[in-house]
């Protein structure tokens, strides 16, 4: 128990001695009287493990997720189309940036874009006047 | 003893590479292995596995099913009890699967799961202190791949064998997809349900999946020809 509250960040003494700290100090003081017996109360509870238990073991009890498996349920050559049809939708979801089909090309956007902002905005960068308007 | 990675080990071992990279890193333990005060130890016989970044599991032959949380399994309903199924899963104690856990089942609109059916489902909670809990449906309501399994032909392997034709880098599926129609369930509790057109594939198929437990990649691609070209008459 004395360790855990060694390793809780502290504020330094001449701190809590300041005036305005007054609750502070009352309040940490009966935070220690609370906590003071825990350590002999949960003995019996409170094993070795749990105080030197850090939190970077995760347990699993499925190979599931050890080794990359694959779903079990398997369809081939229509026999299920049903089956089928989500096997063709995992194997698209898992490569999502292999090539969209396009309706236009990326040049052809870029250029119609180009003459679409011209048309709509003349100016490249607001005129002072622009800006001032907008201030009012 | 001191074991690294690709060892056989035995219950007992400890292993200091898994302790060190522990203390900097998240670390999953996969089963096999076992978290103790000083230090992480294997609890089962085989080869200790690691798959990057932290993924350590001691892969081991076993034939006994121990329920664990998300895996899809192959059950056999064997007792309708009010409001659940009981379905033997091959496990220590047989499964719950509750008859509102089908897609679209209300309380009056039951399923129609009958004694006796082979149902794929997915364990939805796996303790060592409680009955396992299966469900039928994905967390959006949909079965899936999920549900019962109607006609085909169910049986048992080691759970071995059904992780190695589930491995992606495994070509047995691969060399079979292309041959005849089939239809294959595999649980992860070592049971394979098989369906094909004909008696004929169905044996195949399942002699196919039996055969390749102890053959090398290589092997399989071979027996897979070999299968086919005797199923198509080429060889009788």
């Amino acid at each position: 128990m004395a360790n855990i509250t060694t390793k809780k960040p502290q504020l330094p003494k001449s701190v809590l001695d300041m005036k305005f700290m007054k609750k502070t100090k009352e309040r940490i003081e009966r935070e220690l009287e609370n906590t003071h017996d825990h350590g002999n109360l949960y003995s019996n509870i409170i094993t070795n493990e749990m105080r030197s238990a850090s939190g970077n073991y995760i347990s699993e009890s499925s190979f599931l997720y050890c080794e990359d498996l694959i779903e079990g349920r398997l369809s081939f050559k229509g026999m299920n189309p049903d089956i089928e049809k989500l096997m063709v939708l995992e194997t698209q979801a898992e490569q999502p940036n292999s090539e969209m089909q396009k309706d236009v090309s990326d040049e052809i956007l870029a250029k119609k874009f180009k003459a679409f902002n011209k048309r709509k905005r003349p100016m490249e960068t607001p005129s002072k006047y622009s800006f001032i308007k907008k201030r009012k | 003893m001191n074991v690294a990675i690709d060892d056989v080990v035995l219950p007992g071992d400890h292993c200091e590479e898994i302790a060190t990279a522990g203390e900097k890193s998240k670390v999953i333990l996969g089963p096999g292995l076992r978290k103790e005060i000083d230090g992480v130890f294997i609890t089962k016989a085989g080869v200790l596995r690691k798959r990057a970044p932290n993924t350590f599991w001691v892969d081991s032959y076993q034939k006994r099913y121990v329920p664990a949380r998300g895996e899809n399994v192959i059950g056999i309903v064997t007792q309708k009890a009010g409001d659940i199924f009981r379905v033997e899963v091959g496990g220590s104690c047989s499964a719950s699967l509750s008859y509102l856990s089908f897609e679209g089942a209300t309380k009056k609109n039951r399923p129609s799961v009958k004694i006796g059916d082979v149902i794929y489902a997915k364990m939805l909670n796996a303790s060592k202190d409680m009955e396992p809990e299966l469900v039928c449906v994905d967390s959006h309501g949909k079965k899936g791949r999920l549900g019962v399994l109607e006609d085909g032909f169910v049986f048992k392997c080691s759970l071995n064998l059904i992780r190695k034709i589930l491995n992606p880098n495994c070509p047995l599926l691969g060399s079979l997809k292309n041959e005849w129609p089939f239809e294959l369930a595999a649980g992860m509790n070592g049971r394979i349900w098989i369906k094909a057109k004909t008696m004929r594939e169905t044996v195949a198929v399942g002699n196919a999946i039996l055969g390749s437990e102890y053959l090398s990649n290589e092997e399989i691609k071979s027996m897979c020809t070999n299968i086919a070209s005797i199923l198509a008459g080429h060889i009788s």
